[in-house]
């Protein structure tokens, strides 16, 4: 599902130019749920914002679902996003002037999926959030919030799943719930998942963890029995 | 819903747009550009409403819309085109003739009107001579004339007496009180006789020799009046014809309406100006709060294309919709006050006018499409990123552009608007000079900041990093407040210098009645009569008449009758009025020589001081020989002085005053003036009868005329400030909404950090009345060059520098910003911190 070769990412800042991700290569399978943990500031979101196809890699190749994002500008790799990617942030990222349904049909609308309202409706549903679908984000708790995120995250069936810290901003209980809720909507629909934590036990419950230091892969632990064994540096 | 793009995008922008609207997330926006049209709108529509009902009022003095004088009679058919044309005609017929009647003579300005004079403004007659007038609709009849008081005095004749004019005689039968075309001079203009056109031929008065104008009234809607004399104009000989609009009117009324027409000019630029930066500070904040929705749709998949179409669909609902709300209120707002003061200013009727309509709306999309042109480029080029890096923002171009492309945008607006490229170009460089230099001011401190901070380590670099950051935010609401600031003290103080001009020009208790012809024995006489009924007689000026022959020996008698005829009645007679004092007259200036007398002054000749512009129309130079005919003596003088003289003043002005010495053989008759109210009017005929022979002069209704236009167009300019005033203080508000919002985060940080609202509010507060201080004391400055140049370019006013305002600019703006900060502060601080904190995500 995704491939990696040897990505680095040199950002210039007015001290000069700084690497902050040293060459980079792994592969993640199809319906592989993989975990990136690491030190805060080890280059985790920077990894995941390129994987995703946010940011433009300095150097080497990314293919998603066999397309190679870095060859791609950003137009393109906004359409890739809309058609094969779903987002989960720490900080939720829901439009504040939109309801929760609303923010629900956003992805839906934008890729121009077919009954928007309906769809909305259904995944609030599953994440339990049905009676609150005319408020707006301010109403809703962290939780709530990033349950509303969960739901449209899925309402475009992505292919493959992104989250940074899907619980990093919520106390224990409602990330536990946050947490449930992430990987049984991910196994129902099959979906690819990389996801961002220094929760271990988030990162635990993944197939595969890989652990970053300083803009480096370092090694790769507690490989489960039925993932693929399959990584490089 | 679709699967097309273009449904998508208008149903997510509506969406947008409507919760936003329902949540208040638009007020700062939306409000801004109500305001700008609703300003625009009101001071357009009003000063546009004030300004035909001022042309009306002006119109009167002329007697008609446009005036074609010349010397011989036009063309019949001239006058019956404008009649097609769909234009109203009058026809005056003037000259100067002798009345006799009981064996005396005087000299008249003799004036034959058609039937539809005067086409503006009234005839007012009084019952007896000098007399109270009442306003009449009617002409004198056939055979029948309307005389003036002092025609009735010196020919000592009574309403239905006769009196010849040339080879016929007429019945009296009106006394003339006022004619709407009376002129302005306050002596020495002939007295007034009206009569019928339809009389003037049996007179025989305008044979060959004579000099008699024809003066012909038009009157109309002006594109008609415009197209006529579009027809008109090839055929005009510059030699023989002359066009007349209310708009040369050059009588200190005329040059007071233009004054009032050019502050409301002015005052609508100012309100313009205002809106474009309330506009420009909403957007930016706008612009703000949206970064993270495009992060967040580009991130979902939008295409770039897609959330540009998103927001030009906002933008265009929220200027449709500021601009209709602007428009009724606009609208509404003039309509108000039009009626509260329709019983004290003159306001047209017809209250539709379709210029300031388009005006305004036009400013309202100008406004909204430019001044949201840059935030929303910068919006757009939000990168998606943002979503993982909070702390991306946009990356478009630098502020200086933003600034050049703001500067250019309003300076394009107030010359569109104004069609006026100097008053727009003095605005435009005092803008840009202020904002000049407050940069200056706060990168200079910059500068220092980091000339201290160098060689230090980690810590000191991090904070004045984060000083000069806040220095760039500080500067921008330092020149935006600066800038209102400025704008409000132009409109004020410019407001203050013309009604304090126009009042100085007719103080209270100016002379409204003039008398001369007094003799040498009447004086003590005149002065004890007067004295004991209470009248305060002004100077009495000492005058004999004398004919003005000779400059060095060039007899110049043929170049002054020739400047006569240019000139017409009021230029200087072939008899001037010679004076001679020792004490330079009030409201006169020497300009050039010295006053003659000065005590060091030891001249052999005798010296003589020229008023300026007679001396510069005659070619009269300094220490030119002048000499005078007076009876059958030769008086000759040296020109000691040029003197300027303020003939806005109802007071005896001279063209020559001679030394008093070069006068001891002649025995003056005396001119003076006093005032009484006109309640009084019934003392005058006690005053006046134990001296038949003086003559008086009565500009009592002038004066009260002038008056009554002067206080109606400074109530109007008192309205249009306070309406400025008003657009002024909301731009005030939304600004310091807008720095409250970048203010927000350090405030919730602060708050988290424990710091007490007491100590978040003082500092605040601090800061937002540094900030008002530093705007008002430069704004002072600029006010001052901005009022320099457009009251000695624009508006032909002199000139002072106005200290008060000095003190006063930075007092208020520290108040004003302080205060504004403090509620809006006040505001956010009871807020608790979890929800500021939730605010900001
Ligand atoms: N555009 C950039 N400019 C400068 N520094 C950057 C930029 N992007 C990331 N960094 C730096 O790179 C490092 C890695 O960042 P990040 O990927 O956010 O780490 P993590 O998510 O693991 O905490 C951090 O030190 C961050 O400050
Ligand atoms: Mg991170």
């Amino acid at each position: 599902m995704i491939r990696t070769r040897a990505i680095t990412k040199i950002v210039s800042t007015t001290e000069g130019e700084l690497q902050i991700l040293q060459p980079i290569s792994f592969d993640v399978n199809s319906g592989e749920s993989v975990a990136i943990v690491g030190a805060s500031g080890s280059g985790k979101s920077t990894l995941l914002g390129l994987l995703a196809g946010l940011d433009q890699v300095t150097d080497g190749e990314i293919f998603l679902d066999e397309a190679p994002l870095h060859k791609m500008d950003e137009e393109a790799r906004a359409r890739m996003r809309g058609e094969k990617v779903g987002f989960i942030f720490q900080s939720f990222m829901l439009v504040q002037s939109l309801t929760a349904l609303e923010n629900v049909m956003l992805p839906a609308e934008i890729t121009g999926l077919a009954n928007p309202r309906q769809a909305a409706l259904e995944a609030l549903q599953q994440v339990g959030l049905e009676h609150r679908a005319s408020h707006y984000p301010n109403q809703l708790s962290g939780g709530e919030q990033q349950r509303v995120a969960i739901a449209r995250a899925f309402i475009t069936r992505p292919k493959i799943l992104f989250a940074d810290e899907p619980t990093g901003n919520l106390d224990a209980a409602n990330g536990d719930k946050v947490e449930k809720l992430l990987f049984e909507l991910n196994r129902q629909a099959g979906t690819t998942l990389v996801l961002v934590t220094h929760d271990t036990e988030l990162a635990q419950r993944c197939d595969r963890q890989l652990h970053m230091h300083a803009g480096s892969l370092t090694e790769e632990s507690e490989e489960k029995a039925s993932a693929e064994q399959r990584y490089v540096s | 819903m679709s699967a097309n793009p273009n449904a998508a995008v208008l149903t997510l922008s509506w969406r947008l747009f409507r919760h936003e609207a329902r949540r208040g997330e638009l007020t700062v926006i939306l409000l801004a550009i109500i305001l700008s049209v609703a300003a625009v709108l009101s001071l357009s529509l009003f000063s546009e409403r004030l300004q035909s009902a001022l042309t009306d009022r002006t119109a009167e003095f002329l007697a008609a819309d446009r005036l074609l004088g010349s010397d011989k009679p036009v063309p019949d058919t001239w006058l019956e085109q404008a009649r097609t044309q769909g234009l109203n005609t009058a026809q005056r017929v003037q000259m100067r003739s002798m009345v006799f009647a009981n064996d005396e003579l005087m000299l008249a300005d003799v004036r034959a009107v058609s039937n539809a004079y005067p086409l503006k403004g009234t005839i007012k007659l009084a019952d007896q001579p000098f007399g109270l007038g009442k306003a009449v609709e009617t002409l004198p009849g056939p055979g029948e004339v309307w005389l003036d008081s002092r025609l009735f005095q010196v020919l000592g004749i009574q309403q239905g007496d006769k009196v010849e004019i040339g080879e016929k005689n007429f019945v009296v039968s009106g006394v003339i009180s006022e004619l709407p075309d009376g002129g302005f001079n306050v002596f020495g203009g002939d007295p007034l006789v009206l009569m019928p056109l339809s009389d003037l031929a049996a007179t025989r008065i305008t044979g060959p020799g004579s000099r008699t104008d024809y003066d012909y009234m038009f009157s109309g809607d002006s594109a008609a009046l415009d197209d006529y004399y579009q027809w008109l104009e090839p055929q005009l000989d510059s030699e023989l014809h002359y066009w007349r609009s209310v708009e040369d009117d050059d009588s200190p009324l005329g040059r007071s309406v233009r004054r009032a027409e050019q502050y409301f000019l002015l005052a609508s630029l100012l309100a313009i100006v205002l809106a474009s930066v309330s506009i420009a500070v909403a957007a930016q904040r706008y612009s703000h709060r949206h970064y993270d929705p495009v992060a967040i749709m580009k991130t979902l998949g939008a295409p770039g294309a897609m959330v540009r179409k998103i927001y030009l669909m906002q933008i265009i609902f929220i200027a449709t919709l500021g601009i209709a709300l602007g428009a009724g209120i606009g609208f509404a707002a003039q309509h108000v006050v039009a009626e509260l003061i329709a019983d004290k200013v003159p306001v047209a009727l017809d209250a539709w006018h379709w210029r300031p309509f388009i005006i305004a709306v036009f400013t309202g999309v100008v406004c909204a499409l430019l001044f949201s042109l840059y935030p929303l480029m910068k919006l757009f080029s939000v990168p998606p990123l943002r979503v993982l890096r909070r702390d991306l923002g946009a990356s478009v171009g630098s502020r200086i552009s933003q600034f050049i492309a703001a500067g250019s945008a309003i300076f394009m607006l107030m010359w569109a608007y104004s069609g006026d490229l100097k008053i727009s170009l003095i605005l435009l460089v005092t803008g840009l000079m202020l904002a000049a230099a407050l940069l200056v001011v706060t990168m200079g401190l910059i500068w220092l900041g980091r000339k201290l901070g160098q060689g230090r380590m980690g810590a000191w670099q991090l904070a004045w990093a984060r000083i000069q950051r806040r220095a760039m935010d500080n500067s921008v609401q330092l020149i935006s407040f600066a800038i209102t600031i400025m704008l409000l003290l132009v409109v004020l103080v410019m407001r203050n210098d013309m009604v304090k001009q126009w009042q100085e020009q007719l103080p209270e208790g100016t002379p409204n009645y003039f008398m001369i012809n007094i003799t040498d024995q009447q004086r003590p006489t005149v002065e004890s009569h007067f004295e004991t009924r209470g009248v305060q007689m002004e100077n009495f000026y000492p005058v004999v008449r004398g004919r003005f022959v000779a400059i060095n020996d060039d007899t110049i008698r043929t170049e002054v009758t020739k400047e006569d005829d240019e000139r017409g009645r009021r230029g200087l007679g072939r008899e001037a009025n010679l004076t001679w004092s020792n004490t330079l007259q009030h409201e006169n200036r020497v300009v050039a020589g010295s006053w003659h007398g000065e005590p060091d002054d030891a001249q052999q000749l005798y010296q003589v001081s020229v008023e300026s512009q007679v001396a510069e129309r005659l070619d009269i130079q300094l220490g030119d020989m002048l000499r005078f005919n007076i009876g059958s003596e030769v008086v000759e003088a040296q020109v000691g002085s040029l003197r300027e003289v303020n003939w806005q003043t109802m007071q005896p002005n001279f063209f020559f005053v001679l030394e008093p010495a070069a006068m001891e053989a002649f025995s003056p008759t005396y001119i003076t003036s006093f005032h009484l109210p006109t309640e009084q009017k019934a003392l005058l005929g006690q005053l006046m009868s134990p001296f038949p022979t003086v003559t008086l002069f009565d500009v009592d209704a002038r004066i009260n005329q002038l008056r009554s236009v002067v206080s109606q167009v400074s109530l109007a300019v008192e309205f249009i400030l306070v309406l400025v005033l008003c657009a002024g203080a909301l731009v005030l508000v939304a600004q310091v909404q807008s720095t409250m919002d970048e203010r927000q985060q350090e405030l919730a940080i602060l708050r988290t950090l424990g710091a007490r609202g007491r100590m978040i509010r003082m500092s605040v507060i601090a800061e937002f009345i540094i900030i008002g201080v530093v705007a008002g004391t430069m704004a002072a400055l600029a006010n001052e060059l901005a009022l320099y140049l457009l009251q000695s370019q624009v508006f032909n006013m002199q000139t002072a520098v106005h200290w008060q305002y000095w003190l006063l600019a930075p007092l208020t703006g520290a108040l004003v910003v302080g205060l504004l900060g403090a509620i809006s502060c006040w505001r956010l601080l009871s807020l608790n911190t979890s929800q500021l904190l939730r605010k900001m995500v």
